[in-house]
């Protein structure tokens, strides 16, 4: 692992500042450092993730799209490992590869229809399956290998071409291309760098998007339990202090710890106060005693995964449970890039570890000896205690999932993280 | 301790309670010099104790509470022309509990044993020399401290542990003093078994349990907070849980953060155990949810920062309650008693 450097801490910004001067291998390897260091996290993943596609794209080598699947799908891969415990990475990365999809399709299309030689059959099928179509298949993880995608674009590519049956799906791949070659690696390299471009304001637009259905969400008196505001939940806040006058309880898992300076969510809390917002700042685990005065639950979520289940930072989940119990609704606030086209594993619903040491001195030693300390970090919501997704594309319930997740993902990309070859 | 010596509390200190909060009280540190003369020294010390916590749980209060009123009992002389069962309970008794009261809301086992002692003055015939009464009253006290403190406090402890079988896992919530002891009683007949605990990072009594039970040879794991809080009760079979009180409809006053173990516990499918001594009873009140009778955690009041001590555990997420007297239904305390 590279040293750490104490007198400049590298984080995502830096890393991104220097993605232009850095070789691609490198800045691959710096993302991998941070997102193992969990210097980047959260949000963060899926910003970082599609500023380093970005880059493969950009300066990886490759002649067909194939190659560039391929590129964009390995990078994936290494960021996916460095940081299984983030999910938004692997959506990022199917994100993109649908991206890279669609624009190899249209750039077929065009050539196809511009060129007049071909025979009216030959025009007709490549038109004949749409290129969505592959989206509206309803969602069902693919229990395939790395080579199912590449085997689904090649078949497309044999539609396109003046294919004999007999040759084999590489010949029929690479005949046409090679002699549109230069300028269509050329135009499809900056379609799909466009398309990273808009996957990343998308990104940076969903906080601003979510929180301008606050004023909807949240009513002149309400007492609003926030648990760990994220910056989604912040914003949402924020907006909804603009038009609102409530109150919103804070609770979070762990006492401040004493070296703190400021009190837990002081900049927040000062902002919503300076609207005329309430705040309670909440010193406790145990959230039932507050739930009958809540009228209703908000956090973000890390992840939503297809069945509608979320993973979150640990201890939101007490605060769904205590909500579910008093019927109070359960709105989670996050980005459609945070949908995951799959089922939570096990180790997600058991909840990841953290370090413990911050609970239990080291130097105890009659404390520590032979104790086992299990401090997690991660926890796993069950679909059914969640009320509304809040998303960048409005609300949703859980029985509209598949629908997005369809118009997000296409299905050769789902497996991708079985794709990943469990080591 | 977890409550080093402060600067004297200020007066406006309930200023920091949010509206929706106001109704609840809160303890608060009379200094000396403000206590009403009548009360006694002994009274005065405990008082001080239990507005600073160093008295906390209701059993530790109600013990003090008991023993004072003997220190304040065997000095009393009743005035010339008055009787000891007219002018005992208004002009001594009542001062001192008054005391008590404003330093911290007496807990419900507190006003028990008090009613139970004014009843008790009240049998008094007007003619009782004063001596036979007082003798009365000390041993009244006496046997109350003995049968439902200590003799409780053991029988509850070996039912609780007969109850455990080997290869249980048993989580608990924070530290209770039932839990402790029914655990090591356990270990000492022979069960073998594991503990959860899991702690209140705002208390940290979880973690002296640890310790203790470490030293005992009882395999430990030991979660800081409320996190992962679903799958560790899952692989629970027991969850054993002290009460500060349990109401006329079964609900439970614990420590904060007990109702969301006992929900998750028996949603999990574990057994959900409430140890609790039937002076802590209430047959009168009804609790249906934490906001009805709780208190506010005086060094946790500001502006940054508030905390109730107590949340209340609804009757349909506890299995049974184990009391001096019978494995009892949660649900039906009273017949408890």
């Amino acid at each position: 692992m590279a040293p750490s450097q104490p007198s400049h801490t590298p984080n995502l910004d830096k890393l991104i500042k220097s993605l232009r001067v850095q070789s691609l291998e490198a800045s691959i390897e710096s993302l991998i450092f941070l997102l193992k260091r969990r210097q980047v996290k959260g949000d963060e993943c899926a910003r970082a993730t599609a500023q380093i596609l970005r880059q493969v794209v950009a300066k990886s080598k490759w002649h067909d799209v194939d190659q560039l699947l391929s590129r964009v799908q390995s990078a994936g891969l290494r960021l996916t490992q460095a940081a299984p415990h983030e999910p938004v990475i692997g959506n990022i990365v199917r994100r993109v590869l649908g991206l890279i999809r669609d624009e190899a399709c249209e750039d077929r299309n065009a050539d196809d229809l511009g060129s007049e030689a071909a025979s009216d059959i030959q025009s007709l099928a490549p038109t004949a399956p749409p290129p969505q179509k592959p989206a509206l298949v309803p969602i069902r993880p693919a229990p395939s290998i790395l080579t199912t995608g590449l085997q689904v674009s090649k078949s497309m590519f044999n539609l396109l071409s003046v294919a004999d049956p007999g040759d084999t799906p590489m010949t029929g791949a690479s005949t046409p291309m090679s002699q549109a070659q230069p300028a269509s690696v050329h135009a499809l390299r900056s379609e799909v760098m466009d398309g990273i471009e808009e996957i990343l304001d998308e990104i940076h637009q969903a906080d601003d998007q979510i929180a301008s259905f606050a004023d909807i969400q949240i009513h002149p008196g309400d007492y609003v339990l926030v648990y760990q505001p994220s910056r989604t939940v912040e914003k949402f806040l924020i907006k909804a202090a603009s038009k609102r006058r409530f109150t919103v309880i804070i609770g979070s898992l762990d006492p401040p710890s004493p070296s703190a300076t400021e009190a837990p969510y002081a900049a927040l809390r000062k902002k919503l106060n300076a609207a005329g917002v309430q705040t309670i700042n909440l010193a406790s685990n145990g959230l039932m005693a507050y739930i009958p005065r809540v009228n209703k639950v908000i956090f973000g979520a890390k992840a939503v995964y297809q069945n509608g289940g979320l993973l979150v930072d640990s201890g939101s989940c007490i605060a769904a449970h205590a909500a579910h119990e008093y019927l109070k609704p359960v709105i989670v606030l996050c980005g459609v890039y945070k949908f995951c086209p799959e089922d939570p594993s096990d180790e997600v619903s058991q909840g990841a570890l953290g370090n413990p040491s911050s609970f239990v001195s080291y130097g105890n030693g009659q404390a520590v000896n032979g104790l086992e300390i299990e401090n997690t970090v991660t926890d796993y919501i069950p679909p059914e205690l969640v009320d509304v997704y809040l998303t960048n594309l409005g609300p949703q319930t859980r029985h509209h999932l598949a629908s997005i997740l369809a118009d997000h993902y296409k299905t050769e990309d789902i497996g991708f993280s079985f794709q990943l070859g469990e080591p | 301790g977890r409550r080093p010596s402060m600067p004297p509390v200020e007066r406006d200190v309930r200023g920091g309670i949010p509206e929706c909060f106001s109704h609840i009280s809160m303890a608060k540190r009379i200094p000396l010099s403000q206590a009403h003369k009548d009360v006694h020294p002994a009274v005065l010390v405990i008082g001080q104790q239990m507005a600073t916590f160093a008295l906390k749980d209701s059993i530790s209060r109600l013990r003090a509470t008991l023993l004072a009123f003997r220190k304040v009992i065997e000095p009393y002389e009743t005035p010339k022309g008055n009787s000891l069962s007219r002018h005992f309970v208004p002009h001594v008794l009542n001062p001192q509990i008054e005391y008590l009261t404003e330093c911290r809301p007496m807990c419900f086992a507190m006003g028990n044993a008090i009613r139970l002692l004014k009843a008790k003055v009240n049998k008094f015939d007007i003619d009782t020399p004063e001596d036979e009464a007082k003798e009365g009253l000390l041993e009244w006290i006496d046997f109350l401290i003995n049968e439902r403190i200590t003799l409780a406090e053991y029988v509850i402890a070996q039912n609780a542990a007969q109850s455990i079988n080997d290869g249980d896992t048993i989580v608990t919530y924070g530290r209770h003093r039932l839990v402790e002891k029914t655990l090591l009683g356990a270990k000492k007949i022979g069960k073998s078994f594991d503990v959860t605990i899991i702690d209140d990072p705002y208390e940290l009594g979880g973690q002296e349990l640890a310790t203790v039970l470490r030293e005992a040879g009882i395999d430990v794991v030991y979660s800081p907070n409320l996190g992962g809080l679903r799958p560790k009760v899952a692989a629970a079979s027991n969850l054993f849980l002290g009460g500060e009180a349990i109401f006329a409809n079964g609900a439970l006053q614990a420590p904060s953060g007990t109702a969301d173990v006992a929900m998750a516990a028996m949603n999990a499918g574990a057994k959900v155990i409430v140890l609790c001594e039937t002076i802590n009873f209430d047959r009168e009140r009804v609790s249906v949810d934490a906001l009805t009778y709780n208190e506010i955690d005086p060094e946790r009041c500001t502006a940054e920062s508030f905390r109730l001590l107590f949340d209340n555990t609804h009757d349909k997420y506890i299995t049974g309650v184990i009391t001096e007297f019978e494995f009892g239904g949660g649900n039906s305390p009273a017949q408890a008693i």
